[in-house]
């Protein structure tokens, strides 16, 4: 043990003067901290509308009828969907799988008609959280239906009114029964709100003559990002042999677009937001450093070679730099963690912005759960780090290249 | 929509009753005197008939028999009689407003104007055989272009006038020697098959002679066509004037 | 006496050159790339209502009483001429286009569509709808014509039909029946956008009337020069339309649109927020940096007598020296971006493809940022804001400093 290592006095010599220390663990920290934040809502924006598009209707995947999607005929039904859904929800990707009827109708309160579309669907798989039904006060339910509020209103129906539906079975027949409005729904789905009768998913099988058929299974997954293996996947299932199975991104690709520009605009912002970071850091480091170099001077007066000073400063920076990082990611994921759970209101967290928005044919409900990876962490602490060595390496090899006498004077 | 195309066909206008015997070798015929007998062969003043329509797609064939009314080119009224869960059944055409009468729940129900312009019962006619007034004769011109053998007849080739108002650029008429139509051939404005009407089963129905069975048949979905046949027509027989009311409608049927 | 600690403050900021210009240099970059966000930002506002603006809804749009509620295409102006006269005389109008709807049945043989079909102005409407500006194929209508036709190209391939067809048209006229009408591709639009492609179908107004039966037009679009003036605009283009015509902005038209701008600029809200509050935090902190090491110089200063009020009035002297040149230096750098920018546009397309359509707007995923007089007032708040923020703790600290103790810390 000739001398304390190099390190041991570089962490010495940061309390020596507190103030300046704290100074700049205060900046690296909430700078590291802010970016993080940001992280975090960047990663729950793109979570919340790939929920928003995929949840309520999209699913992850869908299985159709070869053909179904191009024409929308009655007859393209998948068959035995009990035993499909039975296979489905086998796999061990499939968070939930729930299928549904597609009718083009005649709806009647009196005597005037009006065109509808009857979906027919399981209501406890719809209820799901963002899904279809979710929040809805009443399923529908035998010979009770729901109808979008809009399409209630066009027709002037309410909740209690007897609704006469009429359109073609899957075998050609005629079908027209008779049903009760149960309630009358918002869901996120603007098409279902506009002209949607919803039905029990039995109830349409029976008044579409198509028993135990549908036209439409919906697979959510566990990671919409991995939805197109899953449906390749799936779609080798002896019981899906004849459909056809997509995943979300190939089925709405006009969704896709949209999520795609919006994520490079975050991104675009992510990296400004980098730069002002590491320009704040750089500048705290620099003019700190700077502010040292009589110190140094003084070091070097007193016999330490240039090597050892520079080093000096860069074990310093380094450890400023980690210890920054490493108090602000603690705040940062904290906050994130306090959030992750419960939300961010959207509005609350921008001042004022809606706090649901109609886009696209979907309501978009506002709030966010903020979420990191450890990728987010990780760069963040390394770009800081970096950042803070290059910063004071300049002030640093420059004081140390001076006269002592030089550096007095300065 | 295509009950409702056949059935305009079947309207109005005076019948010709002329019933030409085949000659052997017969001279060509005058294409616009020819084309008048067919405009006219199924229309009528008013006309009650029976008929049965099946319709083929690739996954499944159906049928149903209906029993119809008619009266000049406005009124009409179709209710089904097979298959009988569909039974009772009733819609009633009067100008472009259409009603439906559905007897397991007593309903009666407009369908909207929107609507009608969609398709109806996966049929092959298409809307355009339900709102079109067309006329062979008065839409196009049309030549005697060959021979034909078998059936014995000659093709007409029909060019659409300039000015007119329709999907056809042209058509081919297969027209037996007895005058009457074997094959229709509906080509687009661009000059490419589109459908063929096929007319068999010649036989004398409601004081006329003229085939009952038609089929039609899409040039590009190979699997699919609609076939009607008429079971029995009178054509010019009196109807009484409230069978196209709403009240009539709704009795019993 | 302020220019005795003026002048204390310009010598200070001289004497400490390098610490100055890191000072300068940090506020400068700082102040820079909030104007350069901020810059982008608003410009991405205007991406959506450009869209939407030529997309076909206008700013503006005149239509009939009822319309908002019904919104049935088949309503017509009650007097579309006086409306378009009004519309154009309107001060900030660039183009003012009349237009009537039909749904309308397409067919083409057996192949059938349903579109809405849009009646125009040949001579204005390509001003007003940017997609019809350039042909795929054939050429735009000429005013007047009635029987042609533009269609998008996914639109006619549906229908099976080809540049040079006559398609039939079919649609329920004003009193429910259904009338027909021939007409001839002259022009077929590709935008790039599948959706919107299969979704065009432009005649002339006579066209229009033909088919419908109805002359006239069902609405005037009006594009202003500047979308930030619509409230203004719509005031007075309301007082001057003809009596049972009303005036909607493209926000009330498309109310969707309207929440989604609104979602945006909150988005902007937050991110702008998150950039300022690290441009201030660098800037803040890297002043602190520099005071805290200035001590011993308030300690002589106030060894020498000066007063604690004087010394706060000379360290925001010196903040506000140092704010004024960062935030010359950060419109040096952030202005140069920014008007790049906005004369050619931030280009996100390679990531994109051509644009994306969305309810029926093409939007090109070209940003171009905004440059404006509201820069003045931005800048200033950055490079103040954060230079005093960061000199009152020093000012407060040189205010109540006892000099032998400075002095001795200082050592």
């Amino acid at each position: 043990m000739r001398l304390p290592s190099t390190v041991a006095i570089a962490w010495r010599n940061l309390w020596r003067n507190g103030r300046r220390t704290g100074l700049a663990l205060g900046a690296i920290g909430l700078s590291v901290t802010l970016v993080l934040l940001y992280d975090s809502v960047l990663r729950a924006y793109g979570e919340w509308m790939v929920e928003t598009v995929t949840g309520p209707m999209l699913g992850h995947a869908q299985v159709h009828a070869v053909g179904w999607r191009k024409d929308r005929s009655m007859d393209r039904t998948l068959g035995d969907v009990s035993a499909t859904l039975a296979a489905l929800r086998r796999d061990p990707e499939v968070a939930g799988a729930t299928a549904r009827v597609y009718a083009p109708a005649l709806a009647a309160l009196g005597e005037e008609g009006f065109g509808v579309v009857v979906v027919g669907l399981d209501p406890a798989a719809e209820a799901r959280p963002m899904g279809l039904l979710a929040g809805a006060r009443e399923p529908p339910a035998a010979k009770r239906v729901l109808m979008g509020r809009p399409l209630a209103e066009t027709m002037g129906a309410r909740v209690g009114d007897e609704l006469a539906i009429v359109g073609q079975g899957a075998d050609g027949s005629l079908a027209n029964d008779l049903y009760q409005v149960a309630g009358l729904v918002n869901t996120p789905v603007d098409f279902v709100n506009r002209q949607g009768v919803l039905m029990d998913l039995g109830e349409a099988q029976l008044l579409f003559a198509m028993p135990g058929e549908a036209h439409e299974i919906v697979v959510y997954g566990r990671d919409p990002d991995r939805a197109a293996r899953l449906a390749a996947r799936l779609a080798s299932l002896p019981e899906l042999a004849g459909g056809e199975v997509l995943d979300w991104r190939t089925l709405s690709p006009e969704m896709v677009a949209l999520i795609r520009i919006v994520d490079v605009v975050w991104v675009f912002v992510l990296v400004l937001v980098f730069v002002a970071a590491a320009a704040g850091v750089a500048n705290t480091m620099l003019m700190a450093t700077w502010e040292r170099t009589r110190e140094l001077g003084m070091l070097l007066a007193l016999g330490a070679g240039p090597g050892r000073i520079v080093r000096l400063v860069l074990w310093e920076s380094v450890a400023l730099g980690l210890t920054g990082a490493l108090l602000g990611t603690a705040l940062g994921v904290g906050l994130v963690a306090l959030t992750h759970r419960t939300g961010v209101d959207y509005a609350a967290l921008t001042g004022g912005g809606p706090s649901e928005l109609s886009f696209g044919g979907l309501r978009w409900s506002m709030r966010l759960y903020p979420t990191l990876d450890a990728v987010d962490v990780l760069r963040t602490v390394a770009a800081v780090v970096i950042t803070s060595l290059l910063a004071s390496a300049w002030p640093a090899t420059r004081a140390a290249r001076l006269q002592p006498t030089q550096t007095l004077r300065e | 929509m295509g009950v409702w195309g056949l059935i305009r066909r079947a309207s109005a206008a005076a019948a010709l009753l002329a019933c030409a015997a085949a000659a052997a070798a017969p001279p060509p015929p005058e294409v616009d005197r020819l084309l008048a007998r067919l405009d006219d062969l199924y229309r009528s003043k008013s006309s009650v008939g029976r008929m049965e329509i099946t319709v083929v797609t690739p996954r499944a064939t159906r049928s149903m028999r209906l029993k119809a009314w008619t009266r000049g080119e406005e009124e009409v009224l179709v209710v089904v009689e097979a298959p009988a869960r569909d039974a009772g059944t009733a819609t009633l055409r009067v100008g472009d407003n259409l009603w439906n009468w559905l007897p397991r729940i007593a309903r009666t129900i407009r369908v909207p104007p929107s609507m009608m312009m969609g398709s109806w019962m996966g049929t092959d006619f298409s809307n355009d055989d339900l709102v079109k007034e067309s006329s062979l004769r008065k839409d196009f011109s049309g030549r005697v272009d060959r021979r034909s053998d078998d059936p014995p007849g000659w093709w007409l080739s029909l060019e659409v006038k300039p000015g007119v108002v329709g999907r056809w650029a042209r058509m081919e008429l297969l027209v037996s020697d007895e005058d009457l139509p074997v094959e229709e051939r509906h080509f687009d404005r661009k000059g490419r098959l589109a459908r063929t009407m096929r007319f068999d089963d010649v036989k004398l129905m409601g004081g006329r002679r003229l085939p009952v069975h038609l089929t039609l048949q899409p040039a590009d979905q190979p699997g699919n066509r609609t076939e009607m046949r008429y079971l029995e027509i009178q054509f010019d027989v009196r109807v009484p004037d409230d069978t196209f009311s709403l009240s009539r409608l709704e009795q019993n049927r | 006496m302020a220019w005795v600690e003026g002048r204390y403050a310009a010598r200070s900021v001289g004497r400490n050159l390098r610490r100055t210009a890191l000072s300068v240099v940090g506020i400068g970059v700082g102040v820079g790339l909030a104007l350069f966000m901020e810059s982008v930002n608003r410009g991405r506002e205007g991406l959506f209502a450009r869209a939407a603006a030529y997309s076909g809804a206008g700013h503006l749009r005149v239509v009939p009483a009822g319309w908002r509620l019904r919104r049935d295409p088949r309503l017509r102006l009650h007097d579309w001429r006086a409306d378009l006269e009004a519309a154009r005389a309107l001060p900030g109008a660039r183009v003012a286009a009349p237009r009537a709807r039909a749904q309308a049945l397409l067919a083409m043989g057996t192949h059938v569509l349903t579109v809405e079909m849009v009646g125009v102005d040949a001579e204005v409407e390509p001003r007003a709808y940017r997609f019809v500006r350039t042909m795929a194929e054939g050429r735009w209508l000429e005013p007047g014509e009635a029987g042609s036709v533009v269609l998008g190209k996914a639109a006619a391939e549906r229908l099976h039909a080809e540049l040079g067809d006559d398609v039939l048209a079919t649609a329920v006229g004003q009193r429910g029946g259904i009338e027909s009408a021939m007409f001839r591709i002259v022009g077929l639009v590709a935008s790039g956008s599948e959706d919107l492609d299969a979704s065009v179908c432009q005649v002339t107004l006579e066209g229009l009337a033909q088919l419908a039966g109805t002359a006239g037009a069902g609405e005037v679009a009006v594009i202003l020069a500047d979308h930030h003036t619509t409230p203004e605009a719509r005031a007075a283009l309301a007082a001057r339309v003809a009596s049972g015509d009303e005036v909607m902005t493209f926000e009330e038209i498309t109310p969707e649109f309207g929440g989604h701008l609104k979602q945006d600029a909150a988005t902007s809200r937050f991110v702008n927020g998150v950039i300022l509050l690290i441009v201030f935090l660098g800037v803040a902190s890297a002043q602190l940096a520099a005071v805290l090491e200035r001590r011993r110089e308030f300690a002589v200063l106030s060894a020498l007598g000066m007063g604690g009020r004087r010394m706060v009035r000379l360290v925001l002297l010196e903040a506000l020296g140092l704010g004024s040149a960062g935030a010359a230096l950060g419109v040096a750098l952030g202005l140069p971006a920014a008007w790049h920018f906005a004369r050619h546009g931030l280009d996100f397309s390679s990531f994109m493809g051509e644009g994306y359509s969305f309810q029926g707007l093409l939007i090109e995923p070209v940003i171009y940022a905004d440059v404006g007089p509201w820069m003045v007032p931005f800048v200033a708040a950055v490079a103040f804001g954060a230079t005093v923020l960061a000199s009152l703790y020093p000012a407060w600290f040189a205010a109540r400093i006892d000099p032998a103790v400075a002095l001795r810390v200082a050592q």
